[in-house]
This record gives C-alpha cells, sequence and structure tokens, in this order.
C-alpha cells in the first residue's frame, strides 16, 4: 500500500483553512431523494445535504409586534451511508437550524457542521467513527476526541461567535450569519481536545459555566460573558459517572453522578458503561470561587441526560430540578434501536425536584409526569425560581407531544398537546416583560401528517391555549436535541 | 530428485544466505514529511529496526530531530543495514522536546508513523508502521497532519 492509498490522519482538516470551503448547498427537492420513512421514525431519517435558508408560511396566528430574533437548534441528521449506518442516535452528523423571525415572518436556513468526522465518513461513503453507541469501522482514524465529533448536541452564542456543541470535545465555531463552519474552537492552546458539554450554564450577566467529563476526571470552564476564558481546572470525581449535564446556583457547580458508571474506555463508549444501583446517585456540590470548597450528598440511584438550572435559598438549601429515569434504558438500547425503526419501552424520565439541605440530608420531590427537556428563563439561571418548562405526553411514538409548564408553587403544569401527529422538540425560554413566566416558549414540531418541520411560539402565561403564531417548512427535518434563542 | 527440483533446492538453500549478506550493506534512507501547518520548531523521529523495540521493549536504532522551518522538510538516514523499520514521529512545534498534551493525556501537537499508519486512540502498530529498506536508497513519505 502507498502512501497515498492510506487513510491518512486527518488533522490538518480541522485545524486549517480548508474547513471553511463551505459544503454544497443544493436544492430541497434533491436533498430529500429517497429518505422519508413513514410514522415516527421520519424524527431520525437522514439528510443528504444543506437547505438553503427560505421563508417559512405562516399557518396560524401572527408574531407579536417587534418581536425579532433567531432560534439556532442542533441535532444530528445523517446516520446511514453505503457502508452501513451509526449504532446510535446521539452519533448522527450535526446539522444546525437557524430560524430567524423578524417583521411578523419567519425563514429557514439549515446547514451540516463540516467536522473532520463527517468529511472522512463522506469521502468512504461509510460510517466508521465510533461513539456513544457506533463501533469503528474500516478506515477509522482517531488520534483525538475531535477526529469523532459530531457536532450535534446544542449551540452556544458567547462574545459574538456562535458554537456547535458536542461534550466528548471542543465547540465547533460556525458563522453565525452562513452556519459556515470555521474549525474547532481552542480557549487555549494546552487545552485543545478537551471535553466541554452540550450543556453550559449560562448566568445572568452572561457568565458561562460548563464541564467536560473523563472518567474519574473532570475539566472546570469558565468563560467571561466576552467569551473570554477566565477558568479552567481539572478535578478529581469519587467516581466514573457519565454525565451529560450538570447544574449550577449562583455560587454552586453541581454535578449529578449517576450509578451509570464508564468501568471500561472502550467504543462504543456505552458498552463500556454499567448500571449500578446499588451504589446510589451522588450529587457534589462545589463551591465557584473555592473549587477546592465541596460536599458530596447521597441520593437513591436514578439515571438522567437532563437537569434545570438550580438556586439556594436562605437558609442554605440547594435545589434543582431534572427528568430522571429509573434506569438508563433510554440511552443504552432505545436510543439506538431508534435508528433501526425500532421502539424499545424506557422509564419514562420523570420531572424531579432535588432538595439538598444545610445539614447533609437530601431528597427527591417527583412532579409526578413525565417530562423531559427542561428549560427555564435564564434571567434567573442560578436563583430562585418557580417554573420549568418542559416536554411531555409521551404516548405510542418513543417521542413526546406536547409542551407544559409546571408551577413547582402550585404542583401543576399548564400544557399543550400537538396531537399524536406532531413529535415535539425542546422549547426554549424567550423573555418579555419582568415577571417569571413573562415570555415565549418558542420550539419545533415534526408534523407527520404534513411531513415538514413546524415552528411555534406559545405565550409562557398561556401554555394551553397553544401557539400564538405557528409557521412551516418545506420540508421535514429529523429531531433536534437542543437550541438556544438569541434575541435581535 | 531430477535436475529442475535440484536447482530449485541450491537456490532455496543459499536464500537465507543472501539475505544475510544483504542485511550487512549499506542502505540509505530517504525521509520526506510533508504537510507542515507550523514552520517552527522540529520532528523528532525515532526509527525502530524490530516489533519488541517498537512496542517499548527496546531502544530505537536511531533517533533523530529535523528542523521544521518548511511545509516540507527532508532528512537521509545513511548506513541503515537493509532491513525492516518503523518510524514513530511527532512535530515538536513549540520547540520543547516534549510532546504535549492536553491536561486529560491527548497529544495535542502532530505525530505520525511510518506508512501514515494510524490507530485507535494510540499509536499505529508495527505491522501498520513496517516497511523496507533495500539496498542502496530507499524513499518515504509520511504526512504529518
Amino acid at each position: 500500500m502507498t502512501p497515498e492509498m492510506t487513510i491518512e490522519l486527518n488533522r490538518r482538516a480541522f485545524l486549517g483553512s480548508s474547513l471553511l470551503a463551505g459544503a454544497a448547498i443544493i436544492t430541497p427537492d434533491q436533498a430529500f431523494a429517497g429518505s422519508a420513512p413513514a410514522g415516527w421514525t421520519l424524527g431520525v431519517a437522514d439528510i443528504d445535504a444543506d437547505i438553503p435558508q427560505a421563508a417559512m408560511t405562516l399557518i396560524d396566528g401572527r408574531v407579536p409586534a417587534g418581536f425579532a430574533g433567531t432560534l439556532y437548534r442542533n441535532g444530528p441528521a445523517k446516520f446511514r451511508r453505503s457502508g452501513g449506518q451509526a449504532g446510535h442516535w446521539f452519533d448522527g452528523d450535526g446539522m444546525v437550524r437557524k430560524f430567524d423571525i423578524r417583521g411578523g415572518g419567519a425563514t429557514l436556513a439549515a446547514r451540516f457542521v463540516d467536522t473532520p468526522k463527517r468529511r472522512l465518513e463522506t469521502k468512504l461513503d461509510a460510517i466508521v467513527q465510533p461513539g456513544f453507541g457506533t463501533p469503528s469501522g474500516p478506515g477509522s482514524t482517531l488520534s483525538g476526541p475531535d477526529d469523532t465529533n459530531s457536532a450535534n448536541t446544542s449551540m452556544l452564542h458567547i462574545g459574538g461567535e456562535l458554537m456547535a456543541l458536542w461534550e466528548g470535545g471542543s465547540p465547533t465555531l460556525l458563522d453565525p450569519q452562513t452556519l459556515a463552519t470555521k474549525g474547532f474552537k481552542t480557549f487555549r492552546p494546552d487545552l485543545k481536545q478537551m471535553p466541554f458539554l452540550a450543556h453550559p450554564r449560562v448566568e445572568a450577566d452572561g457568565t458561562v459555566w460548563n464541564l467536560g467529563g473523563g472518567g474519574n476526571a473532570a475539566i472546570i470552564w469558565k468563560l467571561s460573558s466576552t467569551g473570554a476564558l477566565a477558568k479552567a481546572e481539572t478535578l478529581k470525581l469519587p467516581r466514573r459517572s457519565y454525565f451529560h449535564d450538570f447544574t449550577a446556583t449562583a455560587r454552586h457547580l453541581i454535578i449529578v453522578l449517576q450509578p451509570w458508571l464508564q468501568e471500561e474506555f472502550k467504543f462504543p463508549l456505552s458498552t463500556g458503561m454499567a448500571w449500578r444501583p446499588e451504589l446510589g446517585t451522588q450529587v457534589m456540590v462545589i463551591e465557584k470561587d473555592d473549587l477546592s470548597k465541596r460536599r458530596i450528598f447521597e441520593l437513591p440511584a436514578f439515571a438522567f441526560f437532563h437537569l434545570g438550572d438550580g438556586w439556594e435559598e436562605s437558609d442554605g438549601t440547594i435545589r434543582f430540578d431534572g427528568c430522571f429515569e429509573a434506569d438508563p434504558t433510554f440511552g443504552q438500547r432505545a436510543a439506538s434501536a431508534l435508528l433501526r425503526g425500532e421502539h424499545i419501552r424506557a422509564p419514562s424520565p420523570i420531572l424531579t425536584q432535588v432538595a439538598l439541605y444545610p445539614n447533609g440530608k437530601a431528597q427527591m420531590q417527583s412532579a409526578g409526569i413525565a417530562a423531559e427537556f427542561p428549560a427555564n428563563d435564564k434571567r434567573v439561571a442560578g436563583l430562585p425560581r418557580r417554573y420549568t418548562a418542559h416536554v411531555g405526553h409521551y404516548r405510542s411514538t418513543p417521542f413526546p407531544h406536547a409542551v407544559g409548564l409546571w408551577d413547582w408553587q402550585k404542583g401543576r403544569d399548564d400544557a399543550y398537546d400537538f396531537g399524536d401527529n406532531h413529535l415535539v422538540e425542546e422549547f426554549v425560554f424567550a423573555p418579555r416583560g419582568g415577571g417569571e413566566r413573562d415570555g415565549w416558549l418558542i420550539g419545533t414540531t415534526l408534523n407527520l401528517t404534513e411531513k415538514r418541520t413546524e415552528l411555534h411560539m406559545i405565550d409562557a402565561r398561556n401554555v394551553r391555549s397553544g401557539p400564538v403564531a405557528s409557521f412551516a417548512a418545506g420540508m421535514p427535518l429529523p429531531l433536534t436535541f437542543h437550541g438556544i434563542f438569541v434575541g435581535a | 530428485m531430477n535436475r529442475l527440483s535440484q536447482i530449485i533446492s541450491a537456490i532455496a538453500i543459499n536464500l537465507p544466505a543472501l539475505a544475510a549478506a544483504s542485511a550487512n550493506q549499506p542502505a540509505a534512507l530517504e525521509i520526506a514529511f510533508t504537510g507542515i501547518e507550523t514552520p517552527t520548531g522540529n520532528i523528532m523521529m525515532a526509527v525502530f529496526d524490530s516489533e519488541m523495540a517498537y512496542n517499548g521493549k527496546g531502544a530505537p536504532v536511531r533517533a533523530s530531530m529535523v528542523a521544521a522551518n518548511s511545509a516540507e522538510v527532508k532528512t537521509t538516514l545513511e548506513g541503515l543495514p537493509a532491513g525492516k523499520y518503523a518510524i514513530k514521529l511527532f512535530h515538536d512545534v513549540d520547540g520543547d522536546g516534549k510532546m504535549r498534551t492536553n491536561p486529560f493525556g491527548i497529544p495535542i501537537e502532530p505525530f505520525a508513523f511510518s506508512n501514515n499508519a494510524v490507530g485507535t486512540m494510540g499509536e499505529a502498530s508495527w505491522t501498520d508502521a513496517s516497511f523496507e529498506v533495500n539496498v542502496g536508497a530507499t524513499s518515504h513519505r509520511i504526512v504529518i497532519q
């Protein structure tokens, strides 16, 4: 074999300017040729090319006067190639969707993040880079985590920069207007290839805290509101827990260590993870101002992916909420089966509030509703709050059908159900006015009947009345994971 | 035994002797390093002549440093016995003599192996990285990425 024939280590691709070359843009009818399976599997279908910006059609209501901003959403949109398919919903190539709302109208553009993984797999026409539930294939190259970074999980907008986030490696910089990929973000040269979770906690003043996991160690990131690196410290953890998210109060970082442990480092990553419910769940509380000040709380075992912002009360009690599952069947097996069109029943995620008391005791209080993608008003991030937005109403498909706003004080939900033919994606909070519910829940659904993605805007004070404005795209896009709203 | 088979067996018997003789002949290995992105520091290279040494249970037969002052640089190793070799290298961009890693131990300076062989979260194998150096001149190209 000559060197030229060998699949090359492709590190230059993400370090160099070659990433600036844009992906080809072709028309939507070309993009969807042969990729429209029936039913809920439309939510995990493949997209073959970028979607040029086009106007969406207003199908109901109207946008409140003066409202403007951009909803960026990220999610996997390419799972299958001639040489095999991804082994897990979490491993598809990230496609960033940009919904611009202004002047009463809305537009949609979507573009794949041009990662080294996607470039290599496009060249080979095969899925070869390993991931959460995908093994390595022939021709795989892996000199570091960013070689298999799918940039598919969420977004961060800071200091004028837009980043597509994964969790095992670097953020990827995108042009906020064109969504063109500019390369990996390196906060400091010695921190290349360090993990950066897709769930940074953004304080009301724009300060960002984030975490990255590496076995029994974590890196804690702090960025100033301008995006400058303010802190990067590693610390030891008491166990090798898998975490996709963490939370924070105004004064603390809170790392929830579920007993889903990374017992071995091997690919697919999920095959090296084991569920050890007998160990319970640990919660590590760290003071932001002095990372050496740490406390551990013990709770019964639960599995989780997502948490809401936390807060501290005057007596020192810390509270946060999350969507907790009895075991990690969804992440271990059900999310893989989705790509094969199979629906494996997994324990429902239940909206639950955790209280950590100054005396070292910890308690959980269930809201009693199945819910995911907890979201809240970021103006009160880290401060006491009453409401948690979420998706819910799981029925016959693996995906939710409703959006709701849970009231922790009154113990009731204000929800809107889009019906069986809509798969509901995450809704995020866009503020207006001064009260905690003064704002809009903005999110998307996949309409299975009309085979199109829809954008909805709901008054957070009156969720049950449904959208005040809804727009339809000209095509269906597979389901996204997470996004952010950037006000104009 | 007929005459043809006698000739064949004579060649077969003499092959090891021929190989031993050629191993004592000097060979020159010219190596071109291409794809250097940051023209600073040095290419730090170790050459191994056995799988055992390559896997850390022995010393390299050569270790050299080549100034990485342009996108492509070359070096020639003279006087190597002909035989099988494999090369490990990294581009010491900052010139501190060490391969830098991030706090979790992931390399953050470019590295490569002969044959442009690649590993999965580790070094390429001897099987993939080894190549023959013949009597006379052999040239080899390694892309640094």
